[in-house]
């Protein structure tokens, strides 16, 4: 079962990948970024029920936060064109 | 019993796994960007909310370890809060960009940039920036 | 049982691998800066999974905190002072390419003499005093009476430190780019004064 579930999350991981490598805009490209991250969250979670270790579950936790971070920066720098623009906000204008 | 946590756990992961796959090849097969985002982003968070239930029902009654399954319900509860706004950020961004959704035969759905739209109810975020510069000056930059 | 383990985590790895090179091509020949730097994350990422698969849990902690968290926005951050678009390239680096070549083809030389991975017979494994005496003598030579915390903070105490040097840098690095900066609220004249209050009080 755990087998089938890391075999299923590779062949999700490379259709994502896929993606990245094509992807037409840089959108497409940070939105399977996204979607990798969060399939690596899951391969490190059921790797570690594969092997009868479950105890490194807190790797995928910490995991899902960098990914989640490296997003919004991302995003914040295509949105404001570099990453210190977003100590303004709206109350501030 | 065993047995029984095994099925059931199977099953969830068994769906967690076509959700995840088929949002995978949604984002491949999809026409425009935002069908690609509407694949991703639902089947992940459906996926792994799915997924993380049948690992925390083995971790229970097969690993015996319910501090496992504590930091898989973490998991959960963090993408559940996450990934939504990751998806909705992406689509923000692509929105600000002047990438317009289209219907099927290739129209646009609207014959007005979406961000403009946008625009003109609010500021955007690059006018704004250049009205908090020039209220304020060089001091915050 | 442990031959099926083994089996499977040569797979998981060998398939990562590949996606890695994959990705590496990837980066090498696109133009688009950004979209380049946006696919080093996750290379980084990729990696951080195969040396968890290969059961080095702190090596996978550090690549993910620097590799995918703070070198991906520091180079957005440089990127913010140039183009997005590469140059096109009008000599031809051979001399580079021979260079890397032989940089590499040496790598590959030095890992011959290594262990190969998971080895039993390893001289670190198949010591049976070394072990022993790194259980026995380390509270007399260490003080410390905890055996990992000795190891960590002791005998490899200038790897821990420049490990914790890397995390505390990236933490650093990724609150001041992000720019948590507290806000300055404004006095808004269509509050109510219950709202008002309620501010007053949110902010002391």
């Amino acid at each position: 079962m755990y087998l089938a579930l890391v075999i299923a999350v590779l062949v999700a991981l490379v259709l994502v990948l896929t993606r990245a490598l094509l992807g037409p805009t840089i959108y497409d490209r940070m939105l399977s970024v996204n979607s990798a991250g969060t399939k690596v969250v899951i391969l490190i979670a059921a790797y570690g029920f594969l092997t009868g270790r479950p105890d490194f579950v807190d790797i995928s936790l910490l995991y899902a936060l960098i990914n989640y971070i490296t997003t919004i920066a991302v995003l914040k720098f295509f949105e404001y064109g570099d990453l210190g623009s977003g100590a303004y906000q709206e109350d501030d204008i | 019993m065993e047995l029984l946590v095994d099925i059931v756990s199977g099953i969830f992961i068994l769906i967690g796994c076509v959700f995840m796959v088929g949002g995978a090849v949604g984002l491949i097969r999809m026409p425009d960007f935002y069908t690609r985002l509407h694949a991703a982003s639902v089947t992940d968070t459906g996926g792994i909310l799915f997924i993380m239930i049948g690992l925390i029902l083995q971790a229970l009654f097969i690993f015996d370890n319910p501090m496992a399954a504590v930091k898989l319900f973490l998991v959960i509860i963090f993408i559940f809060f996450t990934a939504p706004t990751a998806s909705h950020a992406v689509a923000k961004a692509a929105l600000m960009a002047n990438i317009i959704p289209q219907c099927q035969d290739g129209k646009s759905v609207v014959d007005k940039s979406l961000a403009s739209i946008y625009h003109d109810k609010k500021l955007s975020p690059t006018d704004a920036k250049q009205q908090v510069k020039t209220v304020e000056g060089d001091d915050r930059v | 049982m442990f031959e099926d383990i083994a089996a499977i985590e040569h797979f998981v790895v060998m398939i990562l691998l590949t996606v890695l090179i994959v990705l590496t091509l990837g980066i090498i020949y696109l133009k688009d800066l950004l979209a380049a730097v946006i696919l080093s994350g996750l290379y980084s990422l990729v990696s951080a999974a195969i040396f968890v698969a290969m059961d080095a849990v702190d090596v996978a902690f550090t690549e993910a905190a620097v590799g995918a968290g703070i070198s991906t926005i520091i180079l957005l951050g440089a990127l913010s002072f140039t183009k997005r678009e590469q140059k096109p390239q009008k000599h031809n680096n051979l001399p580079a390419l021979i260079i890397v070549c032989m940089t590499g083809a040496l790598l590959i030389y030095g890992t011959l003499d290594m262990p190969s991975y998971g080895d039993g017979k390893s001289p670190a494994n198949s010591n049976p005093q070394l072990a022993q005496h790194y259980l026995q003598k380390s509270p007399d030579e260490t003080g410390v009476p905890n055996v990992v915390t000795s190891v960590l903070a002791s005998y490899r105490g200038y790897d821990t430190l420049g490990e914790t040097a890397v995390v505390f840098t990236a933490a650093i690095g990724v609150l001041s780019l992000l720019g948590l900066r507290r806000r300055r609220r404004q006095e808004d004249p269509n509050l109510t004064p219950r709202q008002r209050r309620r501010q007053q009080s949110e902010d002391t």
